[in-house]
């Protein structure tokens, strides 16, 4: 007899997600992913100015806006016929590398660890961290007081196997704070020329408002650099000593079987033929080119009235069968997951040489891991740190070719009527946002985005989106606290404001 | 608490605290005084998510003295939290139901309400109107942070397929009368919430306009302190992006923004927005973004 079992609200990711198991014998026989907060952005964007776009749009994430934005100035400039200048696509490339850097700091430490670190471990503590200390007496005023709720955010909490080794565990607790200040760092690196964080202001179709001085290139150069070293001391250890102690989350959490990217970090200007994380297609270990011809929508299960994709959907909140305002994107029919994972794997099974793939070749043979065990819950924690250290790389590389004497944008004349496609890698996977515009307004605007994607509910077959996949046949060793789904629809670093919008 | 963490530094915190607030150096005793006791009493806050993108929430901990280590565990005690708390699943109703029924609890709101459509935002099988409503009744103060909560936002722009409103509106609507801070921006700036904070639990209410706008943060326009004023004054305009000058012909807001951001930065100081050559979009304003009619540039066919 099948039990069913809830996590609503899900917390530790962006947004609002409900996950629903039926549980049989402590295994999961199927689950659902529902998308629980519904805003209507591209019913928003319609008779708007398509200058407004990479303004609105921003606004539907406050994790990832910088691959909004940019997608969202990509699609105009495909409309306008722009040239780009040099300066502008490495302002961006600088200004995405950041906010990815933010994003997967805040995913491991603040979203994550609390799932795998133990946070009481700290009364334990013996060193003489003066921060550390702090802590430790604050826990222990906490859990002896007579609150309600003591030491809150961090308790009370699905109970279950945390790391028990005490060195690494209270390393992590520490680098849980550390890390709080190095994402605002990732934030200032961005914001150098963005103006400011979440949210860039200076983003326009034809470049970056802002311009390159000397003194900014010294601050992205010295913000870099310290986020470099936490990198290299802290964050890429500090994953893989969770990953050392729960070694059985290589081998679950395993999702769909089919990757996509669209490719991201333009490596010369105008040129989308070469991208530092190149895109691509791999359905059931096939590669394939990328061809956006082949994605759809379907709202079978989805709560919108029509099922004719693109543009032509209505909120239908009390629509029968529907348990998501999440569409169901497929590529060629089929679900797709999307994200770090996707990225590594398509540069994998490409067969072409890129930096990214290298990375990911040095990181098997150092961790003895096979490429196939990367497709679980751990394998996606180590996509980040693969693909953070590569961006950080060329992060440093795109600073020192900044150019302050040449422009860092150019302008345009808006065309009465145009359409235009612009595709990028958010952090958390493909971006795609397409504009149609009419009399100079916008006259249709869609975006499909990663979440959608990985969270996607059932579709018309009846095939279940990845993070449902991933979660059918996991053991859950207590109904009343199943951490083991939990870290598993984690490890998908999902964000459900970009999912439905 | 540490013992460790002295007065003094309490004090150093305090005159940090007080730049923040635009408050003399006479403050620094008074503030450091609130912080201490904050430190010994911990106000409970509840931060609740509705249509919002969670931009506040990343702003918030963009903080500086006192960063979110800081605020976490020393000043308040933020009993849930849709992106940090450790707490998942129906624990989290758990919590909330017995905050909103324990009262005295400061609520903040991130996001606007779906008051025509209130299964646009569900927690916990319920609508996040109805959760909204009765923690809101039951708190000592409820905070509007950011500019869905406080002015309805983009999810409130025309063609708005959900109904919805501001917390304000809301909460009006629903006949809830405990005082509300609105602290506007998109994202609201950490300064604005801290500052804000503090001075509720020290002195109570601040100083407001007529939108329940704390008036030392938003009593005075970016126009006031931009750094391109003169280029205004000399109607030196930008004619498009990149230019040098003042960006008014470009579409900056500026000149009706209520907010100090051109004198406090972004971003720990870094950047703002008109600084880095951006129109003002008003992100502060309680216009802001609601009208297609009112584009954020005026460029070309815009013009007039």
């Amino acid at each position: 007899m099948a039990q069913k079992v809830s996590i609503d609200p899900f917390t530790r990711i962006e947004g609002h997600l409900a996950i629903s198991l039926d549980v049989e014998a402590n295994r999961v026989k199927s689950a659902q992913c529902k998308g629980e907060m519904f805003r209507g952005f591209e019913q928003i964007m319609k008779g708007r100015s398509p200058l407004d776009a990479q303004q609105i749009t921003q606004r539907i994430c406050g994790v990832c806006p910088v691959s909004h934005g940019l997608a969202s100035v990509f699609c105009q400039e495909d409309a306008y016929n722009m040239q780009l200048p040099e300066n502008a696509r490495l302002i961006r490339n600088i200004m995405l590398a950041g906010n990815y850097v933010q994003s997967h700091i805040t995913h491991f430490y603040h979203l994550s660890a609390l799932d795998f670190v133990d946070v009481t471990g700290i009364l334990g503590y013996t060193g003489n961290d003066r921060f550390l200390l702090g802590v430790k007496d604050w826990v222990k005023s906490e859990v002896a007081s007579k609150k309600l709720f003591p030491a809150a955010p961090f308790l009370p909490r699905y109970e279950g196997e945390y790391l028990t080794e005490a060195q690494g565990n209270i390393s992590a607790l520490r680098n849980y704070f550390t890390a709080l200040d190095m994402r605002a760092m990732a934030h200032q690196l961005v914001a150098i020329f963005a103006g400011k964080m979440p949210h860039m202001a200076t983003l326009v179709p034809g470049g970056v408002t802002e311009k390159i001085t000397t003194k900014k290139i010294a601050l992205c150069r010295s913000k870099l650099s310290e986020l470099r070293t936490f990198y290299e001391n802290n964050y890429a250890a500090d994953v893989l000593a969770v990953a050392g102690a729960f070694p059985s989350y290589a081998s679950i959490g395993r999702g769909c079987g089919n990757f996509l990217s669209f490719g991201v970090f333009e490596d010369m200007a105008n040129n989308s033929s070469q991208m530092l994380f190149p895109p691509g297609v791999l359905i059931d270990g096939k590669f394939s080119q990328l061809d956006t011809k082949q994605i759809s929508e379907e709202v079978t299960y989805s709560k919108y009235s029509s099922d004719s994709g693109f543009g032509t959907t209505k909120p239908q909140p009390a629509k029968s069968g529907a348990y998501s305002w999440l569409k169901a994107p497929r590529y060629q029919g089929e679900p797709m997951e999307v994200g770090p994972l996707a990225r590594i794997m398509v540069a994998y099974q490409s067969g072409q040489d890129s930096e990214l793939n290298r990375a990911t070749k040095k990181f098997l043979s150092n961790t003895g891991l096979t490429i196939d065990q990367l497709d679980s819950c751990l394998g996606r924690h180590a996509a980040r740190i693969i693909e953070t250290e590569v961006i950080i790389k060329n992060c440093e590389k795109w600073i020192e070719m900044l150019n302050p004497t040449k422009p860092t944008c150019v302008d345009f004349n808006l065309p009465s009527s145009a359409s235009g496609e612009g595709l990028v890698e958010a952090p958390r996977g493909a971006l795609g946002h397409w504009i149609e515009i009419e009399n100079y307004k916008v006259k249709g605007y869609e975006c499909v985005v990663p979440t959608t994607w990985n969270c996607s509910p059932m579709d018309g077959r009846g095939v279940a989106g990845p993070v449902e996949q991933s979660l059918m046949g996991t053991y859950v060793a207590d109904k009343d606290h199943p951490i083991e789904a939990a870290r598993i629809v984690r490890s998908y670093d999902p964000c459900l404001a970009c999912a439905v919008h | 608490m540490s013992n460790d963490f002295t007065r003094r530094e309490f004090i150093k915190m305090g005159s940090r605290l007080a730049v923040v607030m635009g408050l003399s150096s006479s403050a620094i005793p008074d503030i450091a005084e609130a912080l201490e006791n904050l430190a010994t009493g911990r106000v409970g806050v509840m931060w609740m998510q509705a249509q919002s993108c969670s931009g506040c929430t990343i702003s918030m901990i963009d903080s500086e003295a006192p960063g979110p280590a800081e605020l976490l565990t020393r000043y308040i005690s933020l009993l849930f939290h849709h992106t940090l708390s450790a707490t998942t699943g129906e624990m989290c109703m758990d919590i909330i139901d017995k905050t909103t029924s324990a009262g005295k609890h400061i609520l903040v709101v991130e996001g606007a309400i779906p008051d025509g459509m209130p299964d646009a935002c569900m927690i916990g099988h319920r609508s996040i109107n109805e959760v909204v409503k009765n923690a809101a009744a039951s708190a000592s103060y409820v905070v509007a942070i950011g500019a869905c909560a406080a002015f309805g936002g983009i999810p409130a722009a025309d063609n708005n397929p959900t109904g919805a409103i501001s917390v304000p509106d809301f909460l009006k609507k629903s006949g809830v009368n405990t005082p509300t801070l609105v602290i506007p921006g998109c994202p609201s700036h950490p300064d604005w919430f801290v500052g804000s904070l503090v001075y509720l639990l020290k002195f109570g209410v601040p100083p407001l306009d007529d939108m329940n706008r704390p008036l030392m943060f938003f009593g005075n326009t970016n126009h006031h302190s931009c750094p391109r004023f003169y280029d205004y004054e000399r109607a030196n305009f930008a004619k498009k992006f990149s230019d040098p000058g003042c960006l008014f012909e470009l579409g900056c807001l500026g000149v009706v923004t209520y907010a100090d951001c051109t004198l406090r930065d972004r971003n720990g100081g870094i950047n703002n927005c008109i600084k880095a050559g951006a129109p003002c979009v008003g992100c502060s304003s309680e216009i802001f973004a609601l009208r297609k009619s009112m584009p954020f540039y005026r460029k070309g066919e815009n013009l007039s």
